[in-house]
């Protein structure tokens, strides 16, 4: 009973400095508290640099830096590219606060590592067991648009890409020396340039999704050992697909490589996002044993500006998507 | 390097990856200082200073052409300043513009880059070292 109390007065303590850290370190307003997803859902974030344009706040915001983030921001060439990994930080550092509703963190408190593959993951570092949420995130920006995806319990991979975004070098020899036979195959069929191009940013993002879902680094798993296809699922039961056809289509993956990923559930989102960029998520669907089939990725988007707004999107014409199961909520 | 290796391979030999090159060393420094949580600082060897010591002799040229290509793929300014110590990620570039660096080097320098070599080009400099150790190999 008594390390029961005095585990709840450190905790009340430690909530009060992180009040009181907040209300003295700056000017922003306090952070709204977001409920985590449920085990089904995914969440998704995203800001565009392009309505951020208060200097005052975009101010506030580099206070919100650890000194090693600071640094790396300071390095960086081009005013675009410096705000959009400015407000990738910002996002992913407000982001996971806000689902911390047991006890309010001051987003600059946190602290990121990264696993033995060099995937980031939060630092829960102390020794208190307020349990942390067995929470995932992964961020992708560009330097139109900054993402993050959360889920809980299961690992998620995200990637943003421009929709008008250019290679420098040829289409098929790029899809030849990275992708997957098959996958060069399908682009090869596609006669049009314009679409040529398109399917191989689309197929880009998701296979950068799978990789960083997976977490492992790009030499665990190269491009061009897997493949990632749409087939058409039949729509039958009790799903219901954001789609007028009664077919959608089911985005998977096969790894000729790896047999162990062969037998995980990878669940793949193709969206277009804010009408400028592709997005991809993939998580792993939670149940691994053969998961039943066609079950969607249940997702909410917000559009956000941190401790200034949010606007939840999911379900409007700012995201539209392209393919894969997908329930917008 | 071989101490250190000879360290973590006693400790970390069921779960850690067998591709602990010279290349990734340095790399996974950083990883595995924050994975081990109780190692202190200086129990580790300095490696990334000396990573390279036995390649920091890469031709200008291979240098200069480097970032040219860099410059051309990121389609930076002419005032961005590129040296050889410059790092991809601060000029903007993405994964996608990285393995399109990789693509355009090795066509440019009639090599092949293993994926392992090409997430580890972080700089210039790193580029060119490996360029001209796989130029060395093919010619050998």
């Amino acid at each position: 009973m008594f390390s029961f109390v005095s585990k709840r007065l450190s905790l009340m303590m430690m909530t009060k400095v992180c009040c009181f850290q907040r209300n003295f370190s700056s000017a922003l307003p306090p952070l709204v508290p977001v409920k985590l997803p449920s085990k089904m859902e995914t969440h998704f974030w995203y800001v565009l640099p392009d309505e951020v344009k208060s200097e005052s706040l975009l101010s506030q915001y580099s206070e919100l830096l650890s000194p090693r983030e600071k640094k790396n921001l300071y390095h960086m060439q081009g005013d675009q590219f410096k705000k959009s990994a400015l407000l990738a930080r910002v996002l992913v550092r407000t982001t996971i606060a806000r689902y911390q509703t047991n006890c309010q963190v001051n987003p600059r408190s946190l602290k990121f590592k990264k696993t033995i593959y060099g995937k980031p993951e939060v630092d829960w570092e102390n020794g208190d067991k307020w349990c942390p949420p067995p929470l995932h995130f992964n961020i992708s920006h560009t330097s139109s648009l900054v993402a993050c995806g959360v889920t809980v319990n299961v690992p998620i991979g995200i990637d943003v890409e421009e929709k008008q975004r250019r290679l420098k070098n040829k289409i098929l020899a790029f899809a030849k020396r990275y992708f997957s036979p098959d996958e060069v195959k399908l682009l090869t069929a596609i006669s049009d340039p314009e679409i040529q191009r398109q399917e191989l940013i689309k197929l880009w993002t998701l296979k950068e999704a799978y990789v960083k879902a997976v977490g492992r680094g790009f030499s665990a798993a190269p491009f061009n050992t897997f493949t990632i296809r749409a087939r058409v699922v039949k729509m039958g039961g009790f799903h219901h697909f954001d789609t007028q056809h009664s077919e959608a289509s089911e985005i998977v993956v096969e790894s000729s490589d790896d047999p162990e990923n062969l037998t995980r559930n990878w669940q793949f989102a193709l969206l277009d996002l804010a009408g400028s960029h592709y997005a991809a998520i993939c998580i792993e669907k939670e149940n691994s044993a053969g998961g039943e089939a066609g079950v969607p990725m249940r997702l909410t988007v917000w559009k956000t500006i941190p401790f200034v707004e949010d606007e939840r999107v999911s379900g409007t014409g700012a995201v539209v998507p392209i393919s894969g199961l997908i329930k917008q909520l | 390097m071989a101490t250190f290796s000879a360290i973590t391979s006693v400790i970390f030999a069921p779960s850690l990856k067998p591709s602990l090159s010279n290349n990734v060393i340095a790399e996974r420094t950083s990883n595995l200082k924050m994975a081990i949580g109780g190692w202190r600082k200086n129990r580790f060897p300095s490696l990334k200073t000396n990573r390279f010591c036995v390649s920091c002799s890469a031709k200008p040229e291979t240098v200069q052409k480097v970032c040219e290509i860099v410059r051309r793929q990121l389609a930076l300014p002419a005032e961005t300043e590129l040296t050889s110590e410059s790092k991809f990620s601060a000029l903007g570039a993405d994964s996608l513009d990285t393995v399109e660096i990789v693509m355009s080097l090795e066509e440019e320098f009639g090599i092949g880059v293993e994926e392992e070599n090409s997430q580890n080009i972080t700089t210039v400099q790193e580029a060119a070292d490996l360029i001209e150790k796989l130029v060395e190999k093919k010619a050998a």
